[in-house]
């Protein structure tokens, strides 16, 4: 049985369209990552799921039950705010049992839970200050220790790392792997940052403009993404689509022309391509290679070079002014102005329909 | 079905307070309006005369004495007020510990009561045993009836509520003053700026709005004035010192001619409404800063 | 910090005339307090007696054996004390349902209550007291303290405080299983303790100094407030009270409101400032 369904959910703020007929099915125990951008709908998605809104038409419906008729109270969810909105007046121990006194268990009961949260979060010493006593770490472990021990059926976490430091979202990050461990609930995760979405769901939902635009696991996403939009939105840097014109080729794929003139060929299969329209070729960096000025598929200059240390990304500006980013290795001499080759490796392109439709390479045998 | 109780929800909250605010300010506001066009007394009698009692009162030199009084009073009291608690802020505005005690004991006598307030005040201005009385006699010369000369009275209440009133104009002129950056000053004489100039051109523009508050504000609360006229003169001799509430209250409750009060009250509330939407306008005539 | 010119110290006129007006603020009360000190005997032959010798507790001694100023005190004590907790729950209950609840009329009804701020009290006071004398209302304690309920400014100003508080914090209950009510009365009203500070102390001075009011409404003399007992003190003086006696009335009185202003200082300066500023 499905943990969490939306049929057709529909919301608009007078005249404003927020959501746009948004259905989704999750398994039990599913990380699911709602990423996108802002005003993608994602948030007030969310904020249906946990009943902070109501949906103008469509159905929620959790473990078979149907919620979104129920007060947030009343559903068996938990969420974990952006800042934490944690009692201020309260102490830690207070604010971990509030929701359970509403819920009239028994106090021993809530002296269990709310103890056996604190160990596992490491939050014991804590227990009787104040929120405004407690570090930034410290705060966001008391909110996930309060959703914790409410034991819900599915916990909502909204943009949890996005204000915070480096240091702090890498450890939280790890928080967020080990919850799931813990516990058996479906966890649902808001956020527009692609790299958190990827590294912790089993299933992303990408949504863009309203609609959700892709539904797979983090590798799929990445690697056959269902339009512009997705394949833009997930990776960093972001894919480089550049115009290109269908040519003959031979075999069943399509070969393409760039505006540049220079000619791709990639294993997507022509016959799945509308005839004749303008499409798009797409290239993450780590399928154009640098090499020398009359060795690869094209030539271009380069306009800025950025050296990570375990590989340098350059950006490169083709003879027709299309920009590029290609991929070299971390010790590469490539300089600004530097004109180079680029190699394409045309079997790990995407082809990009005039809808946006993303057409994808076979996969190798 | 649920969502339509919860819609109702808020009721309950403001509820309470809603029902008190309508029985006992608004209906007792729609009765005055009723009441002055009544002539009726503390009783309950009742005999609708339409705007009679308005005619009477446009035509009796009594609510006119009473009217003026009000005037001379606010502006016997309202630019000293002004005057006075802008220049105590200035002079108090700085963190020390003895500026603050000093702004504590100017604003202390505010909080004092009315009746407080004149039981002090009699016994400084009284001429038989009253503290200037005192020091007067000390110094050889006769004692000021204050409290009993006609030309007196009027100034005797305004020093009174002077003394009485200071302290929230004071307040408001700090918070005012604590809102202009040090900065300007600093560069005003950088830019060789005298006090008086820096004064002119930097502290009374940033004030300007709190000027006009305090301007206002204490010339509505002043034609209201009453305790004090009361207790100190009785509005004598001879209704000099009677502001226009204490007219009222010897109307209704010396006369019982609770309609004619009425209508004397609704004459009231329009003139503090007259005179503040005059300040109003006169003030916003002006261009606009910024 | 405060701004303005900064000086190292104050211009010596400038100085002159704090002090000086310093002065005139407490001479009055210098004054009295030496009067109340003296014997009525004394200050009936002469009042400048009050800057020599003997004095005397006997004025006091007189207030506490049993004058009508325990029983004014009393009366004062407990209807600023009802009408301050009335107003703090009625304004709290009102401020947060305009603040956080969404009702038909509910704009509607805010500006109504807001223009009730612009209601002088001569306007009602006159009905007001009939329709109290027909509902058997005066000359008790109901009739002193429910005018001083409707309070505008005090849910002005408790809904403002409501709003700016995280919406958030309401979202994290209403998931917690709170009720409307329970959120109201866990989450957000202590919360809002500083405000209520503001507006108890604020309240209970307004309804402490009432003048008019309980005037015309309190006309038994054992139901006096303190404000209106020291009144019909004054008037009575000739026949009656001593001045000594009337001295330490005064300071009697002023006693309890000047304890409440040097313990609550701070709040009273920030709400009479908000009140006016509005």
């Amino acid at each position: 049985m499905a943990s969490l369904e939306l049929h057709d959910i529909r919301k608009a703020y007078g005249d404003t369209l927020v959501l746009d007929g948004v259905s989704l099915s999750m398994e039990p125990c599913e990380f699911v990552a709602f990423l996108g951008p802002s005003g993608s709908g994602k948030s007030t998605l969310l904020r249906i799921i946990a009943g902070l809104e109501t949906p103008d038409s469509g159905e929620v419906l959790l473990e078979g039950r149907r919620i979104d008729r129920l007060a947030p109270g009343e559903r068996d969810v938990a969420m974990v705010f952006q800042h934490y909105a944690l009692y201020p007046h309260m102490s830690v121990r207070e604010n971990m049992s509030f929701g359970l006194r509403n819920a009239r268990v028994a106090k021993e009961e809530i002296a269990a839970r709310v103890a056996q949260a604190a160990r596992v979060l490491e939050i014991e010493e804590q227990l009787d200050k104040k929120p405004g006593q407690l570090s930034g770490g410290q705060r966001q472990r008391v909110a996930i220790g309060r959703a914790i021990v409410k034991q819900p059926k599915l916990f909502l976490l909204d943009e949890p790392l996005s204000n915070l430091d480096a240091a702090l979202r890498l450890r939280t990050r790890v928080e967020i792997a080990q919850l799931r461990q813990r516990v058996e609930a479906a966890l649902i995760m808001v956020t527009h940052d692609q790299a958190e979405a990827m590294t912790l769901a089993d299933r992303i939902v990408v949504m863009n403009d309203r609609r959700i635009q892709q539904v797979g696991p983090p590798m799929e996403i990445y690697a056959r993404p269902a339009n512009a939009f997705v394949a833009r939105f997930v990776g960093s840097p972001a894919m480089t689509l550049a115009s290109a014109v269908l040519i003959p080729g031979d075999g069943g794929f399509a070969r393409v022309r760039l505006g540049d003139g220079a000619e791709v060929e990639t294993r997507v299969a022509a016959s799945g391509l509308p005839a004749g329209a303008p499409l798009q070729l797409g290239l993450r960096p780590e399928n154009v290679a640098v090499t020398r000025h009359d060795a690869g598929t094209t030539t271009a200059k380069v306009e800025l070079v950025e050296r990570l240390g375990d590989r340098t990304l350059v950006y490169a500006r083709l003879a027709d002014g299309l920009e590029v980013t290609a991929q070299d290795e971390g010790d590469s001499r490539i300089r600004l102005g530097d004109e180079i080759g680029l190699r394409i490796d045309g079997a790990a392109a995407h082809l990009f329909g005039p809808d946006g439709t993303g057409h994808h390479a076979e996969p190798l045998a | 079905m649920r969502s339509r109780w919860r819609r109702l929800e808020g009721f309950a909250f403001v509820g309470p307070f809603l029902l008190l605010y309508v029985f006992i300010l608004i209906y007792p506001l729609i009765l005055g309006i009723g009441i002055s066009f009544n002539r009726a007394d503390l009783f309950g009698a009742r005999q609708w005369v339409g705007t009679e009692n308005y005619a009477r009162l446009l035509a009796d030199p009594v609510f006119h004495q009473s009217v003026l009084n009000s005037l001379k009073l606010v502006l016997l009291i309202v630019p000293a007020l002004t005057i006075i608690a802008l220049a105590l802020a200035l002079a108090l505005n700085r963190p020390t510990r003895t500026a603050a005690v000093f702004r504590g004991i100017f604003f202390s006598s505010s909080v004092l009561s009315v009746t407080i307030v004149t039981l002090i005040w009699r016994f400084v201005l009284t001429p038989d045993a009253g503290l200037i009385a005192k020091v007067m006699q000390a110094l050889g010369r006769d004692p000021i009836p204050f409290l009993s000369d006609p030309n007196l009275t009027i100034p005797a209440l305004a020093i009174t509520t002077i003394w009485w009133c200071i302290g929230l104009p004071m307040m408001l002129f700090l918070a005012g003053l604590q809102q202009i950056p040090g900065d300007i000053y600093e560069a005003a004489s950088l830019d060789k700026a005298s006090r008086w100039t820096s004064f002119r051109r930097i502290t009374l523009p940033s004030i300007r709005r709190t000027l006009i508050l305090v301007v206002m504000l204490q010339t509505a609360a002043q034609l209201q004035l009453f305790g004090q006229a009361q207790l100190l003169t009785a509005g004598g001799p001879s209704g000099t010192s009677r502001p226009i509430v204490l007219y009222i209250y010897e109307v209704a409750f010396g006369r019982w001619e609770l309609g004619y009060a009425a209508a004397a009250a609704e004459m009231l509330f329009l003139i503090v409404l007259a005179v503040t939407l005059i300040q109003y306008w006169a003030v916003t005539r002006r261009e606009p800063e910024r | 910090m405060s701004a303005g010119p900064r000086r190292i110290g104050l211009s010596t006129p400038a100085l002159v005339g704090v002090i000086f007006g310093a002065a005139i603020m407490v001479a009055p009360l210098i004054w009295t307090l030496l009067l109340s000190f003296k014997s009525n005997a004394d200050l009936m032959r002469d009042s400048a007696t009050a800057f020599s010798g003997p004095y005397t507790l006997e004025n006091y001694g007189a207030i506490l054996q049993g004058s009508q100023v325990f029983r004014w005190l009393l009366n004062s004590a407990i209807v600023s004390l009802g009408t301050t907790a009335g107003v703090l729950i009625l304004c709290s209950l009102a401020g947060y349902g305009f603040a956080r609840l969404d009702f038909p009329f509910r704009r509607t009804l805010f500006v109504f209550v807001l223009l009730g701020l612009a209601i002088p009290e001569q306007a009602v006071i006159l009905p007001r007291h009939q329709l109290f004398a027909e509902l058997h209302l005066h000359n008790s304690y109901t009739g002193l303290i429910l005018p001083g309920l409707v309070a505008p400014f005090g849910v002005f100003f408790m809904t403002q405080y409501f709003r700016a508080i995280p919406r958030e914090l309401d979202e994290a209950a209403l998931l917690d299983g709170a009720s409307r009510f329970r959120l109201f009365w866990k989450v957000l009203l202590p919360l809002t303790i500083p405000a209520q500070a503001t507006l108890g102390v604020f309240t209970f001075l307004g309804s402490w100094n009432d003048y008019w009011w309980p005037l015309i409404s309190a006309t038994r003399s054992d139901r006096f407030t303190l404000t209106v007992g020291l009144a019909s003190s004054q008037m009575n003086y000739a026949q009656t009270s001593g001045l000594g006696f009337l001295m330490a009335q005064a300071v009697f009185a002023s006693i309890p409101i000047l304890i409440v202003y040097i313990i609550f200082q701070k709040q009273i300066v920030r709400a009479m400032a908000g009140a006016a500023v509005r």
